[in-house]
């Protein structure tokens, strides 16, 4: 009797975790696919609620070769001494708190269609999510977010500039 | 043991755990990429299954909160609910011996920080929470409360 209950509550929690991760993955079909494929596609970034658009991911890997071929620019959202003392070869400094006095910060010699990569101090730091928003809405098209940032790249053994730790 | 077998205590700790998960799930439903952001900090799941997990998770949550709260399905959503609380305090136990500094990433997706040790204290409440809920029900199933009992045979 106590082995057919347990069966059917195993049963049960089976359906209701097939039907959650079912639902969740259609629901989130494009956010996935996005993630699967890592590379940034030529596309707008996806509007989110609220209609606000919203920056896509960026994995290690795939920007690491975006930074070897030349076809990324990488901005840096942390604070001008921040980026000063260590930064990611070849990024740009916008510190997001000048990008928010400026409300639609542009990129001097960035055009609006250039695949753009925000990142800051790591998944702790969500600077450069809010930099992506700004960016997106001063009317680049293709901003992506580095969520990693300066930690993960450094700890990958990639280059940095600055003055040094 | 007295106060198991009255159902106002796990009735009200039922329904509290239920808003409970329906409060976190709505907002990482409304913001994947930043839950995922969550997620991808603990540094446990490569890149993809953070992005799989922030799909997926906040649902099973969800769900599981209607059923609690609905009533419906209360031991299997009180154990599932139940063994994603097990699998918060690991990975938050493993972030706090990591000396990570992050957020829990258990409710609000907007930047605000809650401490791992907060955390764990909180999911360690709600397991205990959950603990009641699944007694309770383990002692309807065995002995059913005396309004449901069936009416003794006529002539006795």
């Amino acid at each position: 009797m106590a082995d057919k209950s347990w069966l059917k509550t195993t049963l049960e929690i089976a359906v209701i975790v097939s039907a959650s991760a079912v639902f969740g993955i259609l629901w989130n079909r494009s956010l996935l696919a996005d993630a699967w494929h890592g590379a940034p596609a030529a596309q707008a970034a996806p509007a989110a609620q609220q209609g606000e658009a919203l920056p896509m991911p960026i994995g290690l890997a795939q920007l690491k070769e975006l930074h070897d071929s030349g076809q990324a620019v990488l901005v840096d959202a942390r604070s001008g001494a921040s980026f000063a003392k260590e930064h990611i070869a070849g990024a740009l400094s916008l510190p997001l708190e000048e990008a928010t006095r400026q409300k639609t910060p542009q990129l001097k010699g960035v055009a609006k269609d250039a695949v753009i990569v925000a990142y800051c101090n790591g998944f702790s730091c969500h600077d450069s999510m809010e930099l992506g928003k700004l960016l997106i809405k001063s009317g680049y098209g293709s901003v992506y977010v580095f969520e990693g940032g300066l930690p993960e790249w450094r700890d990958a053994g990639y280059p940095t500039t600055g003055g040094g730790r | 043991m007295k106060g198991m077998r009255s159902p106002i205590l796990p009735l009200a700790l039922r329904v509290a755990l239920g808003a409970v998960f329906i409060y976190a799930a709505i907002p990482k439903i409304a913001d994947p990429v930043a839950f995922a952001g969550s997620v991808a900090a603990y540094r446990i799941l490569p890149y993809f299954w953070s992005y799989l997990t922030a799909a997926v998770l906040p649902f099973l949550e969800l769900v599981c909160g209607v059923l609690l709260i609905c009533g419906i399905r209360v031991r299997s959503g009180a154990l599932i609910i139940g063994m994603l609380n097990l699998v918060f305090m690991v990975a938050l136990a493993s972030a706090m011996i990591r000396g990570l500094d992050i957020d829990c990433g258990c409710f609000r997706q907007d930047g605000s920080k809650t401490a791992p040790w907060v955390a764990l204290v909180r999911d360690a409440l709600f397991l205990l929470m959950t603990a009641v809920v699944l007694r309770h029900e383990r002692l309807q199933a065995r002995c059913p409360l005396p309004q449901s009992a069936p009416p003794p045979p006529v002539g006795e």
